[in-house]
């Protein structure tokens, strides 16, 4: 009894920092989309749905949709397969291993902001050192943020190279619940090392591969740092996602109503895309 | 407060008594809390005293040390003479609109605040949440192109000018016998004489952003206030694209191009620092910027800085120059402290601005015109150093054939709009479309324009 109380207390604690944290902005975010206002502290006036109709209008939001779905679909993947070879090779008989599982997971634990900046000024067109070494094969610079491709490259190849550690801990922590046993039986079997690892080791991660795939899909559909501090939504809009069209929108175009219903609209967008995911790969597949 | 601290000490002696041994009852010990408890609940009248102190909340959007300790000492002297506290935040001046937003939402918000946008006040003018300043407005002469006033009214205190002119290496012009250009083909001709390497050469000649962001807006658009551009008629009708602007802004856009050839590459991914470090690094012999490059190479290289020359922004055919207006001011929001702020701001102007002003002597450019005159202004050693851009300063403020325009103030009268456009970075736009896409003239203009119109209807 004594112990369904603590438990209670702590549900109810978590339920009451859900509502004030996350319920509440979410709510108040949807009532703005609702409203027409230059500001935060504009009188709003209700002007129903016609913030998503305009917003829906827009070439520049079903372009930063597109955007976006490039962005967070080839970041996903990279990580994705990356993650996997680096854990299943450390995972392996390498030397020092325990070093290498530390250096590997390095870049994960930098600030955003600190590798954005470090990152500009590596590709910094005068004194950056891939300038430098560009120079040394015979190029100028490199025109990273010159074109919209270029610099959608840098944004996904930065992405990659900051969150693939996350997914290689999770996948190299999912390796270590595989039964040896299985790999003794499919040697003796006579399997070749890919055949050990299509028919065993990527089946024993399913469940891993299954909340991992979900948790990087919400975190990069909804990335803003790393593309803000890179290259602020630009060349020519050529990196504008939906997360950065909303903070455009509210806080720089006065324009918080449309802001919002930018946010609103990607909510729903994930929120349906998460109900197909769970469709298809439940999580809980005991029956 | 003693008889809360006795009461304190007595229960915790009960306490620590029940705890050495003698045996203490659930009782006692919930006896013993509870006198805790009230003996605290007593104590907390201390923070209420203190409470009842006045107290300024100032949102200072100039974070340099040198300023916000000015402020700090202003603050002091100011609690000293009137025993009112001015509890001063400082974060960067881009951020302060937004704070400003926060405070008043959240019920508490600031009495004085930094603000560095038109549109920004207009809004909160609108809103009534500013109180107008015309008195202490009234007590001044001001410079021309700075107050804005908003349906008669003053509800903003600017403190400096900011404005972006073009810096250059005094040093090589004078061994290369060079004069400050009179019109584009002047800059190009001084362009080409110093970028080589050679002696008395740099690497390039000049860095100009043009990407989508601030550094943009602010240092690239001077020669084309100069050669004639206007974004709106007087009627907020758009016309940049229009017969006789679209000509200037593509004169404009065919130099910019062109000078790109003095400009390190990727002049879109450049920025403030490349604009002071490349300067700074002997990478370019020109770069547009205001006096705070000045004042700070003075404390850290005095001698480069002692090279810097200064000219304005020539337009195409010569005879008239622009500067891009930056714009700093403070304004008084309408709170239970409002008449304290606006006394405190009164005394401030009075005793204090000169001081602040002191902190980046050749950058913070008064706006009052009497300003020039004090005594106390024109003490500082540094004025006298960089008189010859101070004259220039002051030249800007008079001469007729010198424009005074930037994005955000563009318009037949101060208005949100111009703020938008701003921020939609349509010219920056403009100018990545010509440079980097190789649009036409014609194209790149109406595509800009377009956007201005589609902005400003939002």
């Amino acid at each position: 009894m004594r112990g369904e109380s603590v438990l209670y207390s702590i549900f109810g604690v978590a339920i009451a920092l859900t509502a004030l944290l996350i319920l509440y902005p979410a709510y108040h975010a949807l009532e703005l989309s609702f409203q027409d206002l230059d500001s935060f502290i504009s009188e709003p006036v209700w002007i129903g749905f016609d913030n998503y109709v305009e917003v829906l209008a827009m070439p520049e939001f079903w372009n930063a949709l597109g955007r976006g779905m490039v962005f967070s679909g080839t970041t996903i993947v990279l990580q994705i397969v990356l993650g996997i070879g680096f854990a299943t090779l450390l995972d392996s008989a390498i030397p020092a291993k325990p070093l290498a599982r530390g250096i590997a997971v390095l870049p994960y634990l930098l600030p955003t902001i600190i590798v954005a900046l470090t990152f500009q000024w590596m590709l910094d067109s005068t004194v950056g050192v891939f300038t430098q070494i560009a120079r040394v094969f015979g190029y100028n610079y490199i025109p990273w943020g010159e074109s919209s491709g270029a610099a959608m490259t840098v944004v996904i190849l930065l992405s990659v190279w900051i969150w693939t550690p996350f997914v290689t801990l999770a996948f190299l922590a999912g390796l270590q619940a595989v039964p040896g046993e299985l790999y003794e039986a499919a040697r003796v079997d006579g399997a070749s090392a890919w055949q050990r690892f299509w028919h065993i080791t990527l089946p024993q991660l399913r469940p891993v591969l299954t909340v991992v795939l979900l948790l990087r899909a919400i975190w990069m559909f909804n990335k803003f740092d790393i593309i803000w501090l890179t290259t602020r939504g630009g060349p020519l809009q050529g990196t504008e996602h939906l997360p950065i069209l909303a903070y455009r929108k509210t806080f720089e175009l006065y324009e918080v109503g449309q802001g919002a219903a930018v946010s609103a609209i990607s909510f729903l967008i994930l929120s349906a895309f998460i109900l197909v995911y769970f469709y298809f790969f439940p999580l809980d597949e005991k029956e | 407060m003693l008889k809360a601290k006795d009461t304190d000490s007595k229960t915790l002696s009960t306490i620590a008594a029940g705890a050495r041994g003698r045996k203490s009852s659930r009782r006692t010990v919930i006896k013993g809390i509870g006198a805790a408890a009230g003996a605290a609940a007593i104590g907390l009248h201390a923070p209420y005293v203190h409470a009842a102190t006045k107290v300024i909340r100032f949102l200072n959007g100039e974070p340099s040390a040198e300023s916000v300790r000015a402020m700090r000492f202003a603050a002091a002297q100011y609690e000293k003479e009137s025993g009112i506290k001015v509890q001063m935040d400082t974060i960067p001046a881009g951020k302060a609109y937004e704070k400003v937003q926060a405070s008043i939402k959240s019920g508490r918000p600031y009495d004085i605040a930094t603000l560095i946008f038109v549109g920004d006040v207009l809004i909160l003018a609108d809103e009534g949440k500013l109180v107008p300043i015309n008195d202490i407005i009234k007590k001044y002469e001001w410079g021309p192109r700075i107050l804005f006033p908003m349906k008669g009214n003053n509800y903003w205190y600017p403190y400096d000018y900011n404005l972006c002119w073009i810096n250059c290496r005094q040093d090589l012009y004078d061994a290369k016998g060079l004069k400050a250009p009179q019109d584009w083909a002047g800059l190009m001709s001084n362009l080409d004489a110093l970028q080589g390497s050679g002696e008395g050469q740099l690497p390039h000649g000049i860095v100009h952003p043009i990407g989508s962001n601030g550094a943009t807006n602010y240092t690239a658009f001077g020669y084309m206030w100069a050669n004639g551009v206007k974004l709106f008629d007087d009627n907020w009708n758009v016309v940049l694209d229009s017969p006789e602007i679209a000509a200037k802004a593509g004169e404009y856009l065919d130099f910019m191009n062109e000078m790109t050839k003095f400009m390190p590459p990727a002049p879109v991914q450049a920025g403030w620092a490349n604009l002071v470090g490349d300067f700074q690094t002997d990478k370019i012999s020109h770069t547009p910027g205001t006096g705070r490059l000045i004042d700070t190479m003075n404390v850290r290289m005095p001698e480069r800085a002692a090279n810097v020359g200064s000219f304005l922004f020539p337009s195409k055919g010569g005879g008239t120059f622009a500067v891009n207006h930056g714009y700093d001011g403070w304004v008084v929001l309408d709170t239970a402290m409002t008449d304290e702020a606006l006394k405190f701001l009164e005394w401030f102007s009075d005793e204090h601005l000169i001081n602040f002003l002191h902190t980046s002597p050749v950058h913070y450019q008064p706006t009052r015109l009497d300003i020039y005159e004090d005594a106390r202004w024109q003490a500082h050693p540094a004025l006298e150093q960089f008189k010859h851009i101070t004259a220039m300063q002051k030249q800007v403020l008079s001469d007729k054939n010198i424009i005074i325009r930037s994005i955000d103030t563009e318009g037949p009268e101060p208005d949100v709009r111009a703020g938008k456009v701003f921020r939609s970075y349509a010219l920056p736009e403009m100018l990545q479309n010509k440079i980097v896409n190789g649009m036409s003239n014609a194209d790149c203009i109406k595509t800009a324009a377009d956007k201005i119109r589609a902005t400003i209807a939002g």
